[in-house]
């Protein structure tokens, strides 16, 4: 897979206005400021994988991207175990940090992803001019790269690289981190391309 | 399977769809849906694990590591070349889990690798001496070719054993 540095730059344009869309909505749920990282887009090989997700714990919200696009491929919310904790926390007013996440934790995480998510598809296919509408939500609460692999071999059957399309929204109040990565599949990638390029020139 | 100490996973770490054959320790963390899948030599103290993702290659040959159907026949051709002798070679594999249980019908690519991988290990007669597969559970694995043909698995809840 070669992409040009103007794909790349047009990429995380389109994950900058996506990415501030759901940072929005997490920053009015929990009342508090958010800040986001430059969007990074990068194409990796998929034995890399493992050098940006580890086995350290974290939340994986996964969304199918369905409508005009579909299957499209994946939007994933990666929120580290203690960020997760941290939220959750948060939106139902507890402050016990040192426990395990439970089905209560589960279902506060998928309305978060919920939310965030489908701004960022919205505001990202109304900049394309298509439909791009999430799934319901899965989740898993697992080793990074195990989760991570897993959405991959989705994507991946006949290619050996991804496109790594990632941002990261922070609260320093509440001490949470968190990571919107998209992972277009082949198709989606050349589509989104290609509606990029028309709208640059 | 015995329930083993925290040891550290340290090695050498093979990627998605990357092989590696050697008397090195080798490592392959956060197995999903992925196998890893160890040829051990119980006379030489050697080894070789690939980190398969799917079940069929479809004859593509550019990543041998990468599926269940390419992966054993290219440790198994590996070993031979490192002056292993076929009967001395065991197999034993960790992973194939179902990650997402609301994905279950689609995303269960976890259960699909581990039905190939035992065909073609049946296929090549190579004996299934060890695993821990399947579940909801991520893993990560640890190979000492030294040790016995040993896999230390950790389970993403913390649990520990030794295949």
């Amino acid at each position: 897979m070669e992409l040009t540095e103007a794909q790349l730059d047009a990429m995380k344009e389109l994950g900058n206005i996506g990415a501030s869309h759901a940072a929005t909505s997490l920053s009015t749920m929990l009342m508090s400021e958010i800040y986001m990282t430059v969007p990074e887009a990068k194409v990796i090989d998929i034995s890399d994988i493992s050098e940006h997700f580890g086995d350290e714990i974290a939340a994986l919200v996964v969304f199918e991207i369905q409508g005009e696009i579909s299957p499209g491929g994946y939007v994933i919310l990666h929120i580290p175990k203690e960020s997760a904790i941290n939220l959750t926390n948060t939106m139902l007013g507890s402050n016990d940090t040192d426990r395990e996440l439970n089905e209560m934790d589960e279902s506060a995480l998928l309305e978060v992803g919920n939310i965030m998510v489908s701004q960022f598809l919205d505001a990202t296919a109304t900049l394309l001019g298509v439909v791009m509408l999430p799934s319901p939500p899965a989740i898993a609460i697992d080793m990074s790269h195990a989760a991570f692999e897993s959405i991959v071999a989705q994507v991946a059957v006949d290619i050996n690289e991804i496109i790594l399309f990632k941002t990261e929204l922070k609260s320093m109040t509440h001490d949470i981190e968190s990571t919107i990565v998209m992972l277009p599949d082949e198709n989606t990638l050349k589509t989104i391309l290609s509606l990029l390029e028309k709208i640059i020139s | 399977m015995e329930p083993s100490k925290k040891p550290e996973i340290r090695g050498t770490n093979i990627g998605i769809g990357e092989f590696k054959v050697g008397s090195f320790v080798m490592t392959s963390i956060g197995l999903g849906s992925c196998i890893a899948i160890v040829l051990h030599d119980k006379r030489k103290s050697i080894g070789g694990v690939a980190h398969v993702m799917l079940p069929n290659s479809n004859e593509k040959m550019d990543r041998p590591g990468k599926f269940a159907d390419t992966a054993v026949p290219t440790l198994l051709e590996e070993l031979k070349n490192q002056g292993s002798n076929k009967r001395d070679i065991i197999a034993k594999v960790a992973g194939g889990s179902s990650m997402f249980k609301q994905f279950k019908g689609n995303l269960d690519i976890g259960g699909r690798n581990i039905v190939a991988i035992k065909e073609t290990l049946s296929q090549y007669n190579i004996p299934l001496e060890g695993e821990d597969t399947g579940g909801n559970v991520g893993r990560s694995i640890m190979y000492d070719p030294g040790q016995n043909g040993i896999i230390v698995v950790r389970r993403a809840d913390g649990t520990c054993l030794n295949i």
